[in-house]
């Protein structure tokens, strides 16, 4: 690659600059609102998961298969071109209707189908794995735990709510982090159906001016910060393990969890 | 209501695309995809592992820091890096379908290094040196001793990464490589008004292979092991 030049300019000024900042953001902004979705629904399925009755927990085994065992880019598909247009019209004239509102920063609109299919599936997909992982945080608990809180005249839902989640949550805490992790770098994903995010933009300044190196190389280093800037938030502010012997095995956890919860390892799409 | 026909008439071209005039396409090209990045990732993973096993150091190191690296981007990313870097390397452009086989097999490879190291150093220490002592070499005690033992052990979870891969493979929608997904995408496009069969369909089609590749994990006793 003799006599290449680089230049960097001509992706970080100007419009190109300006896109790749809003893609970045973008990619911020359905991170989290993907992430919110994805831990309210694996908590619903949990609780269906584990509860008494047996068609419930039928029904959560098979949200949880189908969503784990098909590619997340169909998913978005089936959310966007089909799910999407099944919706009510007066729904859909609302969400593509003006919302001052919902524009956040650099211009990037929320309250539109792109954006809504993305987080839902996101969110739903998602929502598979953190379950999974919750269970096993949940099954590495002594069965006591549920049998004192349900003595103690808890029910089903308070016993999960204030008793079991929140141990599972602390013991499981690194492969979610994994989890949470994955959902960012799966909103590269959501490009395909049209979600003005990091990848879309990267390409759109590709084929805008033909600097594929810089904008790969710019791309590629803004998810590897964001991954790192996030599994470190998700580390410090998240729960720490109960009691002493976890304690001790978190502390050794620790010195590496960060690497570890960035490979993930996982990155099922 | 779903009608289903249109499944019923272009389920030749989702299925095999132009298979007959020897271009494959649709789940056959989904299958051969996935078979061909698996067998190159288990190679070379199983190979770093061995490499990672055998050096310590600054070599280990380094093989670790390329797998975060490469498990820190989204597969996309090294899909474009791809299509990017090989012309530049071989001097000649690559068919599509290779260059997205040989981004997924990269992607995954670092998953089966770190599925098979975690064998390998699982297997109890006596083991090494009773090879050792036995007058075996550090390589042949790994070779010979030790990877016949962890490659049965972490089957499992080398089966959940190859489930990953499967879907991964969907990928080759956004470069437009004519896998299941993308056929999908174009009967999509031709007629128009039935997203919800043919992406129900082609959900199913994914659900039944990993589904199935899943189950069979189950069955066999080990649980379906988080990758590495």
């Amino acid at each position: 690659m003799t006599g290449v030049s680089f230049d960097f300019a001509g992706v970080l000024t100007g419009q190109p600059g300006q896109w790749l900042l809003s893609g970045f953001l973008m990619t911020i902004y359905v991170t989290v609102v993907g992430a919110l979705l994805a831990t309210l629904l694996a908590v619903l399925l949990l609780g269906l998961r584990i509860a008494p009755l047996a068609p419930a927990r039928g029904l959560a085994i098979a949200l949880v298969e189908l969503f784990r065992n098909t590619p997340i880019l169909v998913q978005f598909l089936f959310w966007y071109f089909a799910a999407y247009n099944l919706l009510p019209r007066s729904f859909r004239d609302y969400i593509t209707a003006e919302h001052p509102w919902a524009v956040l920063p650099v211009g990037n609109v929320l309250l539109a189908p792109e954006f809504i299919a993305a987080a839902w599936g996101l969110g739903v997909f998602t929502a598979a794995f953190l379950a999974e992982e919750l269970r096993a945080g949940l099954n590495a608990m002594p069965r006591g735990q549920k049998e004192a809180a349900l003595s103690q005249g808890f029910g089903h839902w308070e016993t999960l709510r204030f008793v079991l989640l929140p141990q599972a949550l602390a013991n499981s805490w690194q492969p979610l982090v994994t989890q949470y992790l994955n959902l960012m770098k799966l909103s590269s994903l959501a490009s395909a159906i049209s979600l003005a995010e990091l990848t879309y933009q990267v390409r759109q300044v590709e084929s805008y001016n033909a600097h594929a190196f810089e904008a790969f190389a710019v791309g590629t280093v803004l998810y590897l910060l964001l991954g790192l800037v996030l599994g470190q938030l998700l580390i410090v502010f998240g729960p720490k393990p109960v009691g002493a012997r976890a304690r001790r095995r978190a502390v050794k956890a620790n010195r590496s969890a960060t690497a570890a919860a960035i490979v993930g390892a996982s990155g099922d799409a | 209501m779903p009608d289903f026909s249109v499944i019923t008439q272009n389920l030749p071209y989702l299925l095999w695309g132009r298979a007959l005039e020897g271009q494959p396409g649709g789940l056959l090209l989904t299958l051969i995809m996935s078979l061909e990045a698996g067998v190159l990732a288990l190679v070379v993973g199983v190979l770093l592992a061995l490499a990672a096993w055998l050096s310590g150091g600054w070599t280990r190191r380094i093989l670790f820091a390329w797998a975060d690296f490469i498990r820190g981007i989204p597969l996309i990313f090294v899909i474009f890096w791809l299509y990017f870097l090989l012309p530049s390397l071989f001097g000649v452009n690559l068919p599509d379908t290779i260059t997205v086989v040989l981004a997924i097999a990269w992607f995954t490879s670092a998953a089966v290094m770190y599925s098979t190291l975690a064998g390998l150093e699982a297997l109890p220490k006596g083991q090494v040196e009773a090879g050792l002592s036995a007058g075996f070499s550090r390589t042949k005690v790994l070779v010979n001793i030790l990877l016949p033992q962890a490659l049965p052990n972490v089957l499992p979870s080398l089966v959940g990464v190859f489930i990953s891969l499967i879907k991964d493979t969907s990928l080759a929608f956004i470069v437009n490589v004519p896998e299941l997904t993308t056929v999908a995408g174009q009967v999509n496009n031709r007629t128009q008004i039935y997203p919800t069969e043919i992406f129900l369909f082609t959900g199913a089609v994914y659900f039944l292979l990993c589904g199935a590749l899943s189950l069979t994990v189950h069955l066999a006793g080990g649980r379906r092991a988080r990758p590495a």
